[in-house]
Order: structure tokens, then C-alpha cells, then sequence
């Protein structure tokens, strides 16, 4: 019996070896009838690269990380087609891993933050208090960087676009800030597109070379 | 809001100077990532797609951490 046993599972072995050796073809395997196996494969590999990926997080329990890796495959087979074969599959697998897991752990960080307070945050980041003219020390040419950056924050930009690079900042992830500003993803980025582009002409427009910015904060 | 830190103020700074007419969003980074990652660390040359990856990197925080991770991964699985 043992000898069948053995039998049997051989060529299951000698499958998941060929297939962590990047030698099969995952999405054949995972759209066949009979892919149990080679999810619980899949599943093993995520929950090991999530393992890795934040292992510094203490906040993150073992549960947490089977419940990231099972949200994953799931996202995996509903996006099958999507994989290019750029990649190996498992590099692609873990990519879509961490989006969720990360994206589950920054949203119930930030979860209790509101409108009020972000647009709060908005007003406040022109302020000397929020952004010091003396950040990168008293160099005549830094300190002016900064002061002419926040003009133009004070200038240039709408109170939703102050708002949404404050939360940025602060590291409040994009779609929170897309949802406390009651539009979508896509608006959300022309939004703060639009800024980033003022900015960057009003410090062009002062007289501030990339070059400048580039040597200065290559540091 | 709390005054910003010099490594708050260099992300801003370098995200206005990064600034294109036309970028990546998330999605289309998320897209590239694992290519990005691979050949990033073999050292291989990155083509026009993924240097716009590399440039939606410097103006989006989030998809930088997710990136490290995956860098992490791969450097550690070998």
C-alpha cells in the first residue's frame, strides 16, 4: 500500500517542483478542473512572501496574514488573463499579495480620520509652523526653496488640493482620501496632478532650476 | 497639522520636480510592478514603460512601500 501511495504522488512532487522552477505553466494549472493542489501551492507560497513582507509589522497576527493570502488567490484567479508572462507568475502572485494586504493595513489605520480634518490639515500646510523655512537648515538657497513651495501652496492651489497632498503626507492612503473627497480615483488624481503641476511652474516660474532641487536634495 | 519633517518636505519636493504631463496611475504601476522588481534587481536596462513606472514611484509613497516589499521577497526566496 505504501509503495502505491508513493505511486501516486510522485508525479504530484515532481509537478510542484517543475512548477516552482518556473518549468509549468501556473494559469493552465490553476484554470484545470482538478486545481486544489496547486492552489494550496499558491496559497503557501503568498502566505510565506506576506510572512517576509512584514514580518516588522507586530501589529499583524498570523490569522491576518492567512486572511490576506486567501483574499489574494482570489483576486488571482479573477485576474488570470490579465497575467503578461513579463514576470515570473509567482513574482506577479506576490505583487497582488501585498496591494491587499497593504491596502487592508492602511485603511484601518486611517480609518477614523474625517473630512473636517483633512481640509484642516489642508489649511494648515502653508503655515511657517507646518513647513520651516530653516527645514533643510539656513542656506540662503534652501531656505527660499521653501518659502517660494509655500506660496505657492498658498497661492496656486484649491483647498481640496491643499488637503489631498496633506493627507498624502501624512500618510493617508489614496483612496481614503478619494472617499473623504467624495469623488472618484480618477478625479482624485487630476486633482492632485493638476497641483503638482502648479507647483512645479510657480517654482520654475521663481526662478528655482530642477537642477537646483535635484543637487539639493540628492543628500 | 504637525510641522513636516525633512524627509516629508524632500517626498514633496521631489514629487513636484517628478511631475510629467503624462504619468501612471496606481492600476498601471501595480500592472508593471513585478517586472519592474525583477529586472530592477538583476540590474537589468528598463524600457520606456517601466521608466514611468519608476517615475510614478517617486510621487506615489504607497506604491514605493508595496514595491520594497516585493523587493524584500524576492531578495530573500532568491
Amino acid at each position: 500500500m505504501r509503495a502505491g501511495f508513493w505511486m501516486a504522488v510522485r508525479p504530484l512532487l515532481a509537478k510542484f517542483h517543475r512548477m516552482v522552477a518556473g518549468e509549468i505553466n501556473w494559469v493552465e494549472a490553476l484554470q484545470a478542473a482538478d486545481n486544489a493542489a496547486v492552489l494550496g501551492e499558491l496559497r503557501a507560497i503568498l502566505l510565506n512572501g506576506l510572512r517576509i513582507s512584514l514580518r516588522d509589522r507586530h501589529e499583524v497576527s498570523e490569522a491576518h496574514l492567512e486572511d490576506f493570502a486567501q483574499e489574494a488567490l482570489l483576486k488571482i484567479l479573477e485576474r488570470l488573463n490579465q497575467f503578461s508572462g513579463r514576470s515570473k507568475f509567482t513574482t506577479w502572485a506576490h505583487s497582488i499579495a501585498i496591494n491587499t494586504a497593504f491596502t487592508e493595513l492602511r485603511r484601518k489605520r486611517w480609518r477614523d480620520v474625517s473630512l473636517d480634518a483633512l481640509l484642516a490639515d489642508g489649511r494648515e500646510l502653508n503655515e511657517p509652523a507646518t513647513m520651516a523655512d530653516d527645514t533643510f537648515g539656513d542656506d540662503q538657497e534652501r531656505v527660499r526653496l521653501v518659502a517660494v513651495l509655500r506660496k505657492a501652496i498658498a497661492e496656486k492651489l484649491s483647498d481640496k488640493q491643499r488637503a489631498a497632498i496633506a493627507g498624502s503626507l501624512e500618510g493617508l492612503p489614496f483612496d481614503q482620501i478619494v472617499g473623504l473627497l467624495g469623488t472618484n480615483r480618477n478625479a482624485a488624481y487630476k486633482l492632485v496632478h493638476d497641483a503638482r503641476r502648479a507647483l512645479k511652474q510657480h517654482l520654475m516660474d521663481a526662478g528655482i532650476s530642477l537642477e537646483t532641487i535635484r543637487t539639493t536634495f540628492a543628500e | 497639522m504637525k510641522p513636516l519633517t525633512k524627509q516629508q518636505l524632500v517626498g514633496l519636493i521631489n514629487s513636484v520636480d517628478a511631475t510629467r504631463d503624462q504619468e501612471l496611475n496606481c492600476a498601471d504601476c501595480q500592472n508593471f510592478a513585478a517586472e519592474f522588481a525583477e529586472r530592477q534587481l538583476v540590474g537589468l536596462p528598463l524600457n520606456e514603460a517601466l521608466a514611468r513606472v519608476e517615475q510614478h514611484l517617486v510621487i506615489c509613497p504607497e506604491c514605493r512601500e508595496e514595491l520594497l516589499a516585493l523587493k524584500k521577497i524576492l531578495e530573500t526566496s532568491g
